[in-house]
This record gives C-alpha cells, sequence and structure tokens, in this order.
C-alpha cells in the first residue's frame, strides 16, 4: 500500500513541473541560509566557550606578602564567592611572564634597575560568575580586600561577542522563517496543482470509500518529496560552500576568535535540518486546498 | 436491502429552493434489478446520489444495508461506498492509465493485497468481455468498451449493490444493447442492480421492475 501510495506521490510531483520545482528551490533556499547562519553560529558559540573559559581576573596586590601569609591570603580569595580558583603569581614570576612574551626584545626588561611588575592573585571565576553582573560582584568582593591594590579583567567583552552570537543566530532564525514561510505557500501552490490534476483520481476514490487518510497521504508524501529534496540540495549547497571558504577565512578566525577550525555543522544539526524540510514540506501538503469536497 | 420514507430533496439555488425529490418511498430487496426510468430532471440521478450518500435527504429516511444513511459520517459513509459500485454515463476513466491500471486502481486504494489484484481485475474484465483490451488507454476504446471498463471497475470489488446512472445515455443501440448484456450478467451474478435511465423503450425491453419518475415523484412502480 505504501508502495502505491509513493507511487502515486511521485506521479503527483511530475505533474506539479515547473512550481514544484520552484517549491524544492524555495526550500533550498531557506534550509540553505538558515544551516549557513547556524554554521556561523555555532562556531561563535564555540569561541565565546573557549573564551568563557580562559576569562581571568588579577587581582593586584598592595606589596608582596610573605611566604608565611601565602596560604592564608590564598584561602581567603577562594573564599570569595565566585572563585574557581586562585593561583599566586609573584613580582618575579610576572617578569619572566613578560619576557616570554616580549620574546626577543626581553632584553628591555634587563636593563631596568628594579622589577616594576606587582605581585598578584590569578583567578578564574566560576561558571555563576560568567556574566558581566556576577562578575562585577566578583571584582567588588575581590577589592574589599584589605591586600588589594586593584582588580584587572572581567567578562564584558566575552559577553558582548556572545550578544553578536544571540543576534546572529535571531538574524538566522527571522530569514530562515520568512524563507521557511514562502516555500510553505510555493509547496502549498504546487500542491494545489496537484490536486486540481488528479481530481478524477480523488472522486474515484472517494466514490469507491478510499478512506480519508489514503486520499491525503499522496498529497502529504508528495509535499514531503518536495521538502526532501530541498533539504538535500541545501544541505549539499552547505557542505560546499564550507570546503570552500572555510579553508580561506581559518586564519582570519584563528587570529581573531582564536578558533583553529571552523567546525561545520554536527550530524545531529545535518538530520534536524533534513526534518526541517520534510515538515515544511509536509505541512504545505496537507495545507493544499480542495482536497477535502464531498 | 434499499429502503426509502418519505424521502425529499430540495435544493438551495440562491434565495430559490429548487425540489429535486418529493416524498419517495419505496423498498428494493436483495437480488432486483429495478429500472428508475423517466426524462431528464425528473430526479433520477438525485435519487442515486442518496443511495452512495453524495448528500444526504434533506427530508426522510433512506436506508441502505439496513443503514440510515442520512445520518453517517465521513468514514461510515466511505465503509458504505465501499459496498456500492457506481457507474456514470460519462465512463470517468482515468486518462493517463491502461483499463488494466484503471480497474486495478480502485483495488489498490482499498489495499488489496498485490498478489490478488491481476486476478481479480482479469475477472472482472473477463466479465465484461475487456480482457484482451486490458493494455488500452481509454482515448484508444469505443465508448461502448469505456462503459464496459467502468463496470469492470465498479464490481471488481464484488459489491453486493451496482448503482448505474445513465451507463448507456451516449451510446448507439449496438453498444447499449452489449452494456444491459453486461449489466444482465453482473445482476444474475448476484448483484442487485439499480439502473438509471431516460430511455423508456430501455426499461420496457429490459422487463424488470421499473420505478417511473417524473418531477421528483415516483409516479409508477410496475413489473
Amino acid at each position: 500500500m505504501f508502495g502505491f501510495l509513493m507511487g502515486e506521490a511521485l506521479r503527483d510531483l511530475r505533474r506539479a513541473g515547473r512550481v514544484a520545482v520552484s517549491a524544492i528551490l524555495l526550500v533550498t533556499l531557506s534550509l540553505a541560509a538558515l544551516g549557513g547562519f547556524w554554521l556561523v553560529s555555532a562556531n561563535l558559540d564555540r569561541a565565546v566557550g573557549r573564551w568563557r573559559d580562559r576569562v581571568r581576573i588579577i587581582v593586584y596586590l598592595k606589596r608582596e606578602p610573605a611566604e608565611a601569609d601565602l596560604p592564608q591570603l590564598l584561602e581567603r580569595v577562594h573564599a570569595v564567592p565566585g572563585v574557581a580558583s586562585a593561583v599566586y603569581v609573584s613580582r618575579a614570576d610576572a617578569l619572566r611572564a613578560l619576557k616570554q612574551v616580549l620574546g626577543k626584545d626581553a632584553a628591555v626588561v634587563d636593563s631596568l634597575p628594579t622589577n616594576p611588575l606587582p605581585s598578584s592573585v590569578e583567578v578564574t571565576p566560576a561558571a555563576t560568575a560568567a556574566t558581566p553582573s556576577a562578575a562585577h560582584q566578583l571584582v567588588e568582593r575581590l577589592e574589599a580586600l584589605p591586600e588589594v591594590e586593584e582588580v584587572a579583567g572581567g567578562v564584558d567583552w566575552v559577553e558582548r561577542l556572545s550578544q553578536w552570537q544571540r543576534l546572529l543566530t535571531t538574524i538566522g532564525l527571522g530569514v530562515g522563517a520568512v524563507l521557511a514561510l514562502a516555500a510553505i505557500l510555493t509547496v502549498t501552490t504546487a500542491t494545489t496543482l496537484v490536486v486540481h490534476a488528479r481530481r478524477r483520481e480523488t472522486e474515484i476514490m472517494r466514490l469507491v470509500g478510499a478512506p480519508e487518510l489514503t486520499i491525503r497521504l499522496p498529497l502529504l508524501l508528495q509535499g514531503m518529496l518536495q521538502g526532501l529534496a530541498g533539504a538535500v540540495l541545501a544541505l549539499a549547497a552547505l557542505s560546499a560552500m564550507y570546503s570552500v571558504v572555510a579553508p580561506r577565512i581559518e586564519p582570519l578566525v584563528s587570529l581573531t576568535l582564536g578558533l583553529p577550525r571552523l567546525a561545520f555543522l554536527t550530524p545531529l544539526n545535518l538530520l534536524a535540518l533534513t526534518l526541517a524540510g520534510a515538515l515544511l514540506g509536509a505541512l504545505g501538503g496537507w495545507l493544499a486546498r480542495g482536497g477535502r469536497e464531498a | 436491502m434499499i429502503e426509502l420514507h418519505r424521502v425529499s430533496k430540495v435544493y438551495a439555488v440562491g434565495p430559490v429552493k429548487v425540489p429535486a425529490l418529493c416524498d419517495v418511498s419505496f423498498r428494493i430487496d436483495k437480488g432486483e434489478f429495478v429500472v428508475l426510468a423517466g426524462p431528464s430532471g425528473a430526479g433520477k440521478t438525485t435519487l442515486l446520489r442518496l443511495l452512495y450518500r453524495a448528500e444526504p435527504p434533506s427530508d426522510g429516511e433512506v436506508e441502505v444495508f439496513g443503514q440510515d444513511v442520512g445520518t453517517l459520517r465521513r468514514a461510515q459513509v466511505a465503509a458504505l461506498r465501499r459496498s456500492i459500485g457506481v457507474v456514470f454515463q460519462d465512463a470517468k476513466l482515468l486518462p493517463v492509465r491502461t483499463v488494466y491500471e484503471n480497474v486495478a486502481f480502485v483495488l489498490r486504494v482499498l489495499g488489496t493485497p498485490r498478489r490478488d489484484i491481476t486476478a481479480r481485475v482479469f475477472d472482472a474484465l473477463r466479465v465484461v468481455g475487456l480482457s484482451s483490451r486490458a493494455q488500452a488507454y481509454p482515448a484508444q476504446l469505443s465508448q461502448g468498451e469505456a462503459q464496459r471498463a467502468a463496470l469492470a471497475r465498479a464490481i471488481v470489488r464484488k459489491p453486493p449493490l451496482l448503482l448505474a446512472d445513465e451507463p448507456t445515455g451516449s451510446l448507439d443501440d449496438a453498444m447499449a444493447a452489449e452494456v444491459f448484456e453486461v449489466l444482465r450478467d453482473i445482476w444474475t451474478g448476484g448483484t442487485t442492480v439499480v439502473l438509471a435511465t431516460h430511455q423508456r423503450r430501455v426499461a420496457v425491453a429490459l422487463r424488470r421492475r421499473t420505478l417511473a419518475l417524473e418531477a421528483g415523484r415516483v409516479v409508477k412502480d410496475e413489473g
């Protein structure tokens, strides 16, 4: 029975002709737009995640603590709510790190009469302190410690990156939704033509007492086939675009966002896009008018 | 098998009410061959449409197989129609399918197992004398052959009731005779047949029970 209904659906698809092709192309466009934004957004999300992990708050100390006081100081810093870990960086350690950063220009540091760098405690915020307001509160708490001269750092810029990512996701969903609506309407138009073309079949089916589902299913299936074809084309286009564009922009992305490689959509994402295509098509097929006369 | 109690049907054409059937009552028993005779507009087609529940009566009760068809829901209507074969003046064959495919189409939409379809289609084609034309397309058939193909499609499910609405209306006498012969064969096979025709001489020639309709009323029930 399913084979017969699928055969009817394929026959209907051929009948719809150019309108069906338009519908397939619109599904392709909408899913390619959705998938494209999703791809960019997912990579931005990865960058945000990586940068969140790397966020450090530097607590500069008024004076270098005595070695005996150090464990107690670290314990008090660790006890501040929102602190995940705390590492002491002595003035000598800070100077060594600076030399490493300067590389071949490190000799400049040797010409200094004294070490100008303060000792500090490098604080990794807990996940609960990753939002701008929580990070701000954490900074205020750390500043309140008597040994502290100044507190530097925060999550504001990471949050801004995250906001960009959310904005991009919203734009992607908006563009995808508009194109998806156009795709549904086109599938509906194609199916309406099919309904008109197969009115004799429908008449015979009703006359012999075919169940309503058997009458409607070929329409639903041909809509679904249009959606699936559109989804497959969209995934092929996305994959081709990724393989061409990604190698060219990866150095720039690595420099600006710190992502060594751009990731393609996951198999689950691809499955979701394919199902979305099938669903768009099925909805268009189901909404077609004229299939329910007595 | 069929019982009508004071059935009326009125169509509303804008504000105007047009009566198609007025206070019609009769009974048809299983195994009968009944001719509905009358001129165009007498209400024959409307009466047949009420029997296979293409529309409900405006008043009265239409009983088919013991069910009041006026009160049936969509799924029940479909179930009722699975027991009724219907043919029209226009054979209503699907033009892009062969005779075989047209007849098989009915079985396929009703979920008949694939292995049974070929045998049943050829059984039906044999009854109407079209076995040799199975692979012909409707455009390649004469009008008489097309009507016989429509009959094969109507009987392929072996329905206990066959409704024929002017099946010979557009045929010449020779072709009409062929169709009547087929209808007679179907009837002798045990199927109850209700045949609507405006050709008075057909009704007379068939020598079966005849319900004469005029202006929506049964004016004679004889034979």
